[in-house]
């Protein structure tokens, strides 16, 4: 039986290793950068006719425009970047750091009628728009005069009274290229995922430890935790690489997402600190079990803080807020394999966790022994 | 639930006697608005920081320190003074226990919360305008929920060796978004006049009390056995 456990967990480890380099391969060489961030013109156009758009943003130039007949009012037009945090910006663009990033280097140019500015662009407009100020709208898009896909000058977000937000030509938001970081998207999403499913063995450990006290279930309880520290580890310093690029910055304390995933982290750090705290083993499996099943709520808060986003303010960085685009069939393979990969390898180490653990407790067992006999 | 009540009663008769607790809890919370305002007067004179935002912030950190020192005293002192082995040969159901420490520490934590209250609108001149009831009100919802999951985890660190140490480290990040987060959005909201707009963040808070009170109503009896 031993012998047959041990073939097993050699066998999980050239399968998770071989599973591992697949996905190294796949995500490196298979599955295309999506083109994301900015759609163009034309695609929203087609896509979104009708459909409630929100733009965010801050504001990142203004200027005034007099267009088509020689009485006619002149027009604002100001560019909207998403970074909500102007200062950032113009950093950034000091320093030319902006090349390939987020919005901000072709922002939306939003079209206003001068001196009728609606109030509902934002609360502290009083009616002038100001630079680096934090603008967001909603408004239904009701331009379909140009064909979609054509060479078309751009839509109007019809916002509600009377003032139509124009966005620019599709020379100032073609499409763009996902920089190439996006890759590491098939190790951050499978970990992340790797690291809940640990923490949701942990959860089961625990309650089956307090229910038939049999310690293996503790075993596996904090081994499961241990590995799923490591596996939100990995998650956490993957996004920020990711993030860097794509949005400018590591870290944004306003996108629950992020806050609650560390938040997780640090609970099963908690988790582990208190059973390092107890030095009598029936007592700490028993009190780590009770605060195994409590930690588990901020699972929970974490995988569900994008979906229910309102309740906890997020603001994910979406200048236009329309329904995800989905992965291309590539990509989706890619992160398909990936998510069995990570799977494996948290089962591989949880076997090998649970085994040293096994051993551990062996140890201590003949050193007492050893004691008793001396 | 007599039970709760009498070991409740208990609790907060040793309490009114020694006001051990009580004072120390009155002195940090009147210490922690203290630190707000010296750290935050230039923010605060220059006008950078608004007071409700600050108010919201500083009122809500205060509760959840001044809770979590209460909370922890009620259980160390039991155990130090070998009382908390009494409590437990008492014949009553555990979950009752939980329920009445629960209750006890509530009380206190919530007496210390109206006294924070009032000490930054003395500190900060600051005028809750009509909406001190709110603002009270989510200070009880809010310690409800802080006293339900802090009651359990107290009882866990109280048996571990570093326990002051520990209370902390594993009870702010559970309550980080269960309490904190929700609650200091709803006491801003309720300041500048408008506690409709927080109706997501009351429920939030209150579901999650929901949870705590299941879950340490189920477990307690775990915490403390053996």
């Amino acid at each position: 039986m031993r012998m047959d456990r041990k073939k097993l967990g050699t066998i999980l480890v050239v399968v998770s290793v071989v599973l591992i380099l697949m996905t190294v391969y796949l995500a490196v060489f298979f599955a295309p950068l999506p083109q994301t961030g900015v759609k163009s013109a034309g695609e929203i156009l087609s896509s979104v006719e009708g459909s409630k758009l929100k733009v965010a943003g801050f504001v990142s130039a203004v200027y005034s425009i007099h267009f088509g007949m020689l009485d006619g009012p002149d027009e604002v037009i100001f560019s909207l970047a998403d970074f909500r945090d102007y200062g950032r910006y113009l950093q950034a663009n000091a320093t030319h750091s902006l090349n390939q990033q987020w919005w901000t280097v072709r922002p939306i140019d939003i079209k206003s009628i001068s001196g009728g500015l609606n109030p509902r662009m934002g609360p502290n407009l009083g009616g002038v728009i100001v630079v680096g100020a934090n603008l967001s709208m909603d408004g239904i898009v009701t331009s379909n005069t140009i064909a979609p896909n054509s060479n078309v000058t751009g839509f109007s977000l019809s916002s509600g009274s009377g003032n139509d937000i124009t966005f620019g030509s599709v020379g100032s938001f073609g499409l763009m290229t996902a920089p190439v970081a996006q890759k590491i998207f098939y190790f951050h999403m499978p970990s992340a995922w790797a690291c809940y499913l640990s923490f949701g063995v942990t959860l089961v450990g625990s309650a089956l430890f307090l229910r038939t006290r049999d310690h293996k279930y503790d075993r596996v309880a904090y081994s499961s935790a241990e590995i799923g520290i490591v596996f939100a580890t990995i998650a956490i310093t993957t996004g920020p690489v990711w993030a860097r690029q794509e949005w400018g910055v590591y870290w944004r304390w306003d996108d629950m997402k992020l806050v609650t995933t560390f938040v997780l982290w640090l609970v099963y750090i908690g988790y582990l600190s208190l059973r390092a705290a107890i030095s009598e083993p029936s007592a700490k499996a028993r009190v780590s079990a009770v605060y195994g099943i409590l930690s588990f709520i901020t699972v929970p808060m974490s995988f569900l803080s994008s979906r229910v986003a309102p309740l906890l303010q997020s603001s994910h960085p979406q200048v236009i807020a329309t329904s995800s685009g989905s992965l291309s069939p590539q990509a989706g393979m890619t992160i398909g394999i990936a998510v069995v990969a990570f799977t494996v390898l948290f089962i591989t180490m949880l076997i090998k966790r649970v085994e040293i653990a096994e051993a551990e407790e062996e140890l201590e067992e003949l050193k007492r022994k050893i004691g008793d006999e001396e | 639930m007599r039970a709760a009540l009498i070991i409740a009663a208990k609790d907060l008769k040793v309490e009114l006697r020694s006001k051990e607790m009580l004072s120390a809890m009155f002195l940090f919370s009147l210490l922690i608005v203290l630190a707000f305002r010296f750290g935050f007067s230039n923010a605060v004179n220059s006008g950078a920081v608004g007071l409700p935002e600050l108010a919201s912030s500083a009122l809500w950190i205060c509760f959840s320190f001044a809770a979590i020192l209460g909370m922890y005293t009620s259980f160390a002192k039991e155990k130090d003074r070998e009382t908390l082995d009494g409590l437990l040969l008492a014949p009553v159901d555990r979950s009752d226990l939980y329920l009445g420490k629960a209750l006890s520490n509530l009380i206190v934590v919530f007496f210390v919360d109206l006294l924070s209250i009032a000490f930054f609108a003395l500190f900060f001149s600051f005028d809750y305008g009509g909406q001190a009831l709110a603002v009270v009100a989510l200070a009880l919802l809010g310690s409800v929920t802080l006293v339900l999951v802090g009651t359990l985890v107290a009882a866990i660190s109280v048996n571990t060796r570093a326990r002051e140490a520990l209370l902390p480290i594993l009870l702010i990040p559970l309550i980080a978004f269960s309490v904190i987060v929700p609650s200091v959005t709803a006491t801003k909201n309720a300041m500048v006049g408008g506690i409709g707009d927080s109706v997501q963040q009351i429920e939030s808070v209150a579901a999650f009390a929901a949870i705590f009170a299941v879950l340490g109503y189920l477990t307690f009896d775990f915490v403390l056995e053996g």
